[in-house]
Formats: C-alpha cells, sequence, structure tokens
C-alpha cells in the first residue's frame, strides 16, 4: 500500500484525488527543501513525510541538509530565539559566520530545482551564493512567530529576503510585513504516527496501570513542557477548584526532561511541590520518544487542558482535538484559532475560568461528546497533513501565476 | 455533441497575509478605506471556506470580528446583513464604509479588542480544477452531493455566483431541461448565509423533493 492510499483511509478518496490532481499539474517539477537537520525537531519531522510523499505525486521531491560546526549552531540558536522576541547579544563574526556558512553550503549542494523551499533561519542565504538561473523559485519557510524579533537578528535576516519570491508562516500573527507574498500555511499533524494513531485498547489501559492512573475515575490532562508560559501552576490550580466538587477527578500533568533547561527543571519542581502528596494529581516526565504513552494519555482524558500564557500555533491541542476531546485553552497564539467556545472546548483567561469550564465540561457529557465530535471533524478538515501538502501544492501554482486565482482544469 | 453531464470542479484557497491588522474600529475603518479589493473579497466572499461550524452566527469576518473581538454587537449586526453578492466589491467597500462612519460617530468611546484578537487583513488565490468526475442524472449528482469536499461546494455555489451570478447547480439542471421547480428551489437557497454543511443539506432536500426514490441517495448518507 502507498502511502497515499494509507492516508486516503482517514481523510477520504476526494481529498488524495484533490491532491493527485494539484500534482499532476507540478509532475516532474523539480523541488528541494532544506534545512539543517534530519533528525530531531517539527521541522525535521515534517519532512520525514512531506518529501516522499511529493515524490508519490510525481514530483521530483530532494530534502538536502546544510552543514556547520558547532560556533554556527550556537549563532541559529541565537537566530532562533532573537525571531522569538528574546533579547539576544550577537556580535558582527557572528553575523559573518553565518554568511560564511550558507556561502560554503552553496558550493558543495546541488540546488538546480525548480523550486527551493528554505526553511528556518539556518540556510537563509543560499539564494545571496547560489548562481542566478539554477533556482526557479526561492521560498522561506518559517515556522517560528517571527512577529516581534529581536532588531539585530531581524536586520541581518531581512537582508536575505530580497532574494526570495515568498515567504510562508504559519499564521497571519506570526508574520511580519514583507515585500514579498506572505503565504499561511499552519502546521499539521500526522494521524497515522504513534502519537495520534488509534490504539488497542488493552494498550491504552496499560499505559494508564503503569502511570498510576485509574481508569474508571474521570481524568483530565494537560501535555506540555514545564515552562511558565505553559502555566501548569494554574492548571494545578484549577483542579484545586474543582476537585470539592468532583472529588473523584484525577490530573495529569506530562511533559518532557528539561535537562537542557535550567528554568523548566526549576517550574517542574514548583509543580511537583504543588501537588504535594496528592495522589490523584500525577506530575509526570516521560522520554522524549513516549508518543504511545501521550497517546494514550490524550485518548483517556476526559477533558484536555492547553492553559498557556503563551503559546505558538499549539499542536497539542491539535492532538486532543483530533482524539474528539474538547480543549479548554489559554486565549493566545494558536489554541484561539482551534478552540472555539461551545464548539470544540472554551478559550479561558484564569485558573478560575480554566476550573468554572471543567466543572461545566464534567456535568454535561453529551456537549462534550459533541464537541469532541466537532473538533476531530474540524481537525479533519484543517490540520492533517493532507492539507498540509495541498497549501504547499497550491502555493507553488501560486507561485507561478502571480497575482491571479488560477484555473489548473 | 458537448456532453451535457454535470462537470464537478474542486478548489483549493491559499491564504497570503497583507502584514497588515486591526486593534480597534478605527482602524477597520482606515483599512476599508485603503485595502485592496482582494482584502474584502476574501473577508467577505471567502470566508465560508474556513467556517466550519453549525451555530456560527455570522457569514462574514467583519461582522464575526465586531462581535467576538470588539463587543460591537450592534454593528456586528449590520454588517451581518451585508450580502456582498447583491452589490459589487467596489460599491461594497463604499456600502461597509458608511456603516462604520455611522457606528463610530454615534460612539463615545472606539472599541478595541484584547491583545490576540487582532483581525489580520489577508487576501486569497483560489485554486480550481476539473476533478475528472462526471454526472449525467439528477440521481447520480444528488448522490454525489453527499461526498463532495465542501471546496467543491463552495466553488459550485459561492464562487459560481460571483463568476456568473448563479449557482453551477441550477445552471446544469436549467441546461438539461430538468424541472422547473428544482431550480426555483435551488435558487430559493439564502447560500450566503449558510455554511456549507447547511448548504449541502437545502441542496440534498432540494434535489431529493425531485427523486422518485429519494431514499436511495439519502440512504446512501446514512
Amino acid at each position: 500500500m502507498t502511502m497515499l492510499e494509507c492516508y486516503e483511509e482517514v481523510v477520504g478518496r476526494h481529498e488524495i484525488d484533490h491532491l493527485r490532481r494539484l500534482g499532476e499539474r507540478l509532475a516532474g517539477k523539480r523541488m528541494i527543501h532544506i534545512n539543517s537537520t534530519r533528525k530531531g525537531g517539527g521541522v525535521a519531522e515534517i519532512l520525514e513525510w512531506m518529501v516522499p510523499l511529493m515524490n508519490e505525486l510525481g514530483i521530483d521531491a530532494r530534502w538536502e541538509t546544510i552543514q556547520g560546526n558547532a560556533d554556527f549552531y550556537k549563532v541559529t540558536k541565537s537566530f532562533h530565539n532573537g525571531l522569538q522576541g528574546l533579547p539576544v547579544n550577537l556580535r558582527a563574526k557572528d553575523y559573518e559566520l553565518h554568511l560564511a556558512v550558507n556561502e560554503a553550503n552553496a558550493q558543495q549542494l546541488n540546488l538546480e530545482a525548480d523550486y527551493v523551499f528554505v526553511h528556518d533561519p539556518q540556510p537563509i542565504y543560499l539564494p545571496k551564493f547560489t548562481a542566478p538561473g539554477r533556482v526557479g523559485r526561492w521560498v522561506w519557510r518559517c515556522h517560528v512567530d517571527a512577529s516581534r524579533p529581536d532588531r539585530g537578528v531581524w536586520k541581518h535576516l531581512a537582508g536575505a529576503l530580497p532574494a526570495y519570491d515568498g515567504a510562508i508562516f504559519s499564521m497571519p500573527a506570526f508574520t511580519r510585513p514583507l515585500e514579498k507574498p506572505i503565504f499561511l500555511c499552519p502546521p499539521s499533524i500526522d494521524p497515522l504516527s504513534d502519537k495520534n494513531r488509534l490504539l488497542p485498547e488493552s494498550e491504552r489501559l496499560a499505559t494508564l496501570e503503569r502511570l498510576g492512573v485509574d481508569p474508571d475515575r474521570p481524568m483530565i490532562l494537560q501535555v506540555s513542557r514545564f515552562d511558565r508560559f505553559k502555566d501548569p501552576l494554574g492548571v494545578i490550580q484549577a483542579y484545586r477548584l474543582v476537585k470539592s466538587a468532583h472529588p473523584e477527578l484525577q490530573l495529569v500533568l506530562v511533559g518532557g526532561p528539561a535537562d537542557d533547561d535550567p528554568e523548566g527543571a526549576e517550574v517542574l519542581s514548583e509543580a511537583m511541590e504543588s501537588a504535594g502528596n496528592d495522589v490523584d494529581l500525577k506530575v509526570l516526565m516521560l522520554p522524549p520518544d513516549a508518543h504511545r504513552d501521550i497517546n494514550a494519555l490524550q485518548r483517556s482524558a476526559v477533558i484536555v487542558l492547553q492553559k498557556s500564557l503563551k503559546e505558538g500555533f499549539g499542536l497539542t491541542v491539535t492532538e486532543a482535538l483530533w482524539k474528539s476531546k474538547p480543549v479548554i485553552g489559554g486565549a493566545c497564539g494558536g489554541i484561539t484559532l482551534q478552540v472555539h467556545d461551545y464548539q470544540t472546548g472554551f478559550l479561558v483567561h484564569s485558573p478560575a475560568g480554566a476550573a468554572y469550564r471543567i466543572r461545566y465540561l464534567l456535568r454535561y457529557a453529551e456537549k462534550r461528546q459533541r464537541m469532541g465530535q466537532t473538533g476531530h471533524e474540524f481537525v479533519r478538515e484543517n490540520f492533517l497533513l493532507t492539507r498540509h501538502l495541498r497549501d504547499y501544492l497550491s502555493l507553488l501554482l501560486c507561485l507561478d501565476n502571480p497575482g491571479m486565482d488560477v484555473l489548473a482544469a | 455533441m458537448a456532453d451535457s453531464s454535470f462537470t464537478l470542479f474542486d478548489c483549493s484557497l491559499v491564504r497570503l497575509a497583507t502584514g497588515r491588522s486591526c486593534t480597534n474600529l478605527r482602524e477597520l475603518l482606515d483599512a476599508l478605506r485603503t485595502a485592496p479589493l482582494s482584502v474584502l473579497e476574501h473577508h467577505l466572499l471567502r470566508c465560508p471556506l474556513e467556517d466550519h461550524f453549525e451555530l456560527y452566527e455570522f457569514p462574514n469576518d467583519l461582522a464575526r470580528w465586531c462581535w467576538d473581538a470588539l463587543g460591537e454587537r450592534q454593528l456586528a449586526e449590520e454588517l451581518a446583513l451585508v450580502n456582498p453578492y447583491t452589490v459589487g466589491v467596489k460599491e461594497l467597500r463604499t456600502l461597509l464604509v458608511n456603516k462604520l462612519e455611522d457606528r463610530l460617530w454615534a460612539l463615545d468611546r472606539v472599541p478595541w479588542c484584547r491583545p490576540g484578537f487582532e483581525l489580520h487583513l489577508l487576501e486569497s488565490r483560489l485554486i480550481s480544477f476539473d476533478t475528472g468526475e462526471r454526472f449525467a442524472t439528477l440521481a447520480s449528482l444528488a448522490q454525489a452531493l453527499q461526498g463532495l469536499s465542501r471546496r467543491s461546494l463552495f466553488f459550485h455555489v459561492h464562487e459560481a455566483h460571483a463568476r456568473c451570478g448563479v449557482d453551477d447547480f441550477s445552471a446544469w439542471v436549467e441546461r438539461t431541461g430538468g424541472p422547473p421547480e428544482l431550480i426555483d428551489r435551488i435558487r430559493a437557497i439564502d447560500f450566503y448565509f449558510l455554511n456549507l454543511n447547511q448548504l449541502r443539506r437545502q441542496l440534498l432536500e432540494a434535489f431529493c423533493a425531485q427523486l422518485t426514490e429519494p431514499q436511495v441517495v439519502l440512504g446512501a448518507v446514512r
């Protein structure tokens, strides 16, 4: 069975036919995706399925990565932070190193293609060092919120943008005014990945037992890093406000290890201290590849929370909606695009607000169910990888026909 | 002889940010005066493609933003009644500007939205294409309606109205000498005030009323 046929079982024949039709218009076109790593991180996860699916659709797609030394990656990590608004302190030689590594990679890589998608800031200066005419269209794909960047970092990166034919951002709030077309393409989840696929009931129950969660009592869940912006203490506060009315309630806070993040370790310790010896409140630290455990927890929750104070797109919300769970989310970032009051869950602004909505949803099982169904369909329509692929194919057609609606009959 | 079957199209929407957003009613007024017509077109005509909810109250982004983000209920109600298919896009700009000017004139304070609830001005491109599917009879088209993508419905109703002033379904029924009652019934559907799933149901009801065995079509849904 081909990859597309596997996804057809999830999204339906029309959706896959749609992709095939768009693919026919682009058949034989050469496309390169470039980023800085093949392992780890959201971009590599996307390219792992994006490139083979494009090839299945007849596009000659390749995935290249740039190479750099440790100093280069330190500088680009600062770019990453600076793009997202953290103040960074870079010197002229750091910017020069970035340019030099881009130049060296441009000389080594075979970049002859009709379209090149450059992902994030690490390879952003490749067009400057690539001979004219080798690439049909350059597109910069920015995966982070660049709306309020560090001024110095933005000044440096913006210098690369005149060479591009367009840029792609995940949502309008993440963009900056540019002279080029700014395409919008939200991220997506893979419904067949370990984190999102259906699990055998026996595995789900075994996971709950192993993690000490009672499968017979309602459980609410937040999956997120231990980060102040995710407000784990606010979630605990909300749980405590509900617990007296619903003594059977359990709360699970689950996140990944925070060894490389001193503040994360601090927030984790505060969360554990706040949990105290409440046996119904679990603060779990799972390894980064515990996707099936996360899946089992999400499928077992009656309500999923993402009570963030600041958020990117919030793919944990997407994952929960896909599993037909109502979501109570902080009214920020991409959560506002996914959580719609009384439709897929509730947006809240305080621990009290979260507590109130938890009580509401615990009381109305049929509303939970209806919101869960709506959320599942909402994700099917908008946030699965097939939509992501459709967006990319459609915008390639747009690039070839600038400024007009395209009839690709 | 030309094929008289119904030719099914599908489409996808490419959304583009303009880099401009509104945080209050005055900024929206300024945007309505100066933004390209393609921005108005996106927020008034193409928003049904992004409206997923059965109970959503408003047919366009402007009314929705005024209600949800600004708490400006009176203006939202007025904007909700604007039907962009009954006026040209240029007249639409004048109409909207007048409504906002009137409202601002009557207000003591300019309504603002909270951070995170800004109206980001977008424009879009519609990529449409022939799916290769053909339907020769009312029954086969009715049956297909069940499973059509929401984007196909948008293309054959909303986009068709923008393109030629009438939806593709009733135009096809008329062209092939189909029942006049069906043509009237399809054209009477107040499509702009329905979301795409509601529109699908109304179209199905209209088709099934003409079929001798509607249960065959409806049965396929269940």
